[in-house]
């Protein structure tokens, strides 16, 4: 009935993409992927994805940060449920940030590798929880 | 580098002596023999020129006078010791007395000279120094070299090192979640330890690198407060049962509003979640693990008991050690890096805090960890402090 949900994954690593796209395609969500901050950009801009995975140390060790700065200042994405995923968060289990922050509006950071069941839980919570994603489609 | 000849030259780069003495004889003649050697050499007659000259200009070697009006020598020698730790002084002396000598030494200097001397003496003694000079900038130079080497090194491991380890595991964390039932008997059962093997190496990893940043300052921030209270209920909610464990059940006793204590949120959750993960670890089958947060004489006390195999007495005092595993038929089948310890250690040293154990084998282990309290910092004040310090961690 309805379109299949589509996931944006932003990430340096082909093989983690790669890894993470089969997870989230067996689990029936549309996957495309950037590889860098720009083009990652660039896509979420075009295709107004349902959410949107981003790594944080891709080419510049600080270019997710920049990432998610950019997309929350870009209309239609600023409340696209954002999911950080980094290896930074296994080294420091508890890199807490509050979403409200607002020097990394992100709504969940994850540990890298992810637990698959996690991510898909997650994943589909923040889609549930995010009725202004959808809004932003509509208003296409 | 061939060592300089008695009347070999010199020529070097940084090869200035300043030759501070009241004396114009003496400077002619110190400057005349020097010369010869391939030194530059500057002559004053006081020591308030001399000592401008040398803060201008760091020279590597200081011949002076003890005996000059207005500074004397050792007055000199203890002024230029502040502007250069490094410049090797030569003390000249015109009453070679062991006194003299020992505290024109004492105050400093690297050699004397009795007056009078002959050119070689000079030479020899002014070579030497120079020597002296230059092996310990070789020496500062090969130390700042190795931290910077260490330092690229353990960036490198994070990403080199971790990034391909990363994406394997993920790979095979897909492969058994999403693929399953498509992978023969054998294939799942050996990707799952797999996994596990690859967990450990990152744990190894991840250890180090924590340990490098202590090492570097760059984890422990003793000028932030946390409400440790929280943090621990937190750390509770969220640990994962490491891998292999065995149905433990975590008891939580938290004394009400405790009071923040000095630290970071990140190196305080390492501790927490290093002990609590070692009491589940070596615990027997259906056994507890208490976990009490109480205010004691300035300090908060953490304590993380377990119901578990305990450590063997003889194991006590080397439990802080680097890699040090307590080996026995009970713990050989546990995986751990022997550093997890080492990080608690280190962090409650840097926080201004201490650890202790007592365990009885057989029995059980706990851990007393004491962390200073923070005064008169309210909860939401430090809540304020921990939102804002996780940006400049890395």
């Amino acid at each position: 009935m309805s379109d299949p949900k589509k996931v944006l994954i932003i990430d340096d690593d082909p093989d983690f993409v790669n890894a993470v796209e089969a997870l989230l395609q067996s689990s029936g969500y549309e996957v495309s992927a950037a590889v860098n901050g720009k083009e990652g950009l660039h896509l979420a801009k075009t295709q107004q994805p349902d959410l949107i995975l981003l790594d944080v140390m891709m080419t510049e060790r600080t270019e997710g940060f920049f990432t998610l700065q950019e997309l929350r200042r870009t209309p239609g994405l600023t409340n696209t449920p954002v999911i950080v995923i980094s290896s930074i968060y296994a080294e420091q289990p508890i890199f807490r940030v509050s979403p409200e922050a607002g020097w990394l509006p992100a709504n969940l950071f994850l540990p890298k590798p992810v637990d698959p069941g996690r991510l898909l839980e997650e994943a589909r919570r923040l889609m549930e929880t995010a009725p202004a994603a959808t809004g932003g489609r509509r208003d296409q | 580098m061939a060592s300089p000849t008695m009347h070999g030259t010199v020529p070097r780069k940084d090869n200035l002596v300043i030759v501070i003495d009241d004396d114009e004889i003496m400077r002619l003649s110190c400057e005349q023999i020097l010369i010869k050697s391939g030194y530059k050499v500057e002559t004053f007659g006081n020591g308030h020129d001399g000592i401008k000259r040398i803060r201008e200009a760091r020279p590597p070697l200081l011949v002076v006078d003890i005996k000059m009006p207005e500074l004397d020598g050792f007055e000199v020698i203890n002024l230029v010791r502040q502007i250069d730790p490094d410049l090797v002084i030569v003390v000249i002396t015109g009453y070679a007395t062991i006194e003299t000598a020992v505290d024109a030494m004492k105050a400093g200097a690297y050699d004397f000279l009795p007056k009078p001397f002959t050119p070689s003496e000079l030479r020899l003694i002014i070579d030497r120094g120079y020597e002296r000079w230059r092996l310990t900038k070789e020496a500062q130079r090969l130390r700042r070299e190795k931290e910077e080497v260490e330092h690229k090194f353990v960036t490198l491991v994070t990403h080199q090192l971790k990034a391909p380890l990363v994406a394997v595991k993920q790979y095979l964390d897909v492969l058994l979640y999403s693929f399953r039932d498509q992978l023969p008997e054998k294939g799942a059962e050996w990707v799952a330890r797999s996994q596990v093997r690859l967990g450990e190496m990152l744990t190894i990893i991840q250890d180090w690198l924590a340990l490098a940043r202590i090492d570097r300052g760059a984890l422990c921030d003793s000028s932030v407060t946390t409400e440790i209270a929280s943090l621990v209920t937190e750390i509770l909610h969220d640990q994962q049962p490491p891998p292999g464990s065995k149905d433990v059940t975590i008891e939580a006793r938290v004394e009400p509003n405790l009071p923040c204590v000095f630290g970071d949120s990140v190196s305080i959750g390492l501790v927490v979640s290093n002990l609590v993960s070692n009491a589940i670890k070596y615990n027997r089958p259906g056994g507890k693990v208490w976990v009490e947060l109480s205010s004691a004489a300035g300090c908060v006390v953490l304590k993380v008991r377990d119901t578990g195999i305990g450590i063997p007495e003889d194991s006590l005092p080397r439990l802080f050690e680097e890699f040090y595993r307590v080996r026995s038929q009970e713990t050989q089948d546990i995986p751990g890096t022997g550093l997890g310890l080492v990080i608690c250690k280190r962090v409650i040293t840097e926080l201004g805090g201490s650890i202790e154990v007592q365990s009885k084998a057989g029995e059980g282990t706990t851990f007393e960890v004491r962390l200073p309290i923070a005064e008169k910092k309210t909860v939401s004040e430090a809540r304020q402090l921990h939102e804002s310090t996780p940006g400049e961690r890395k």
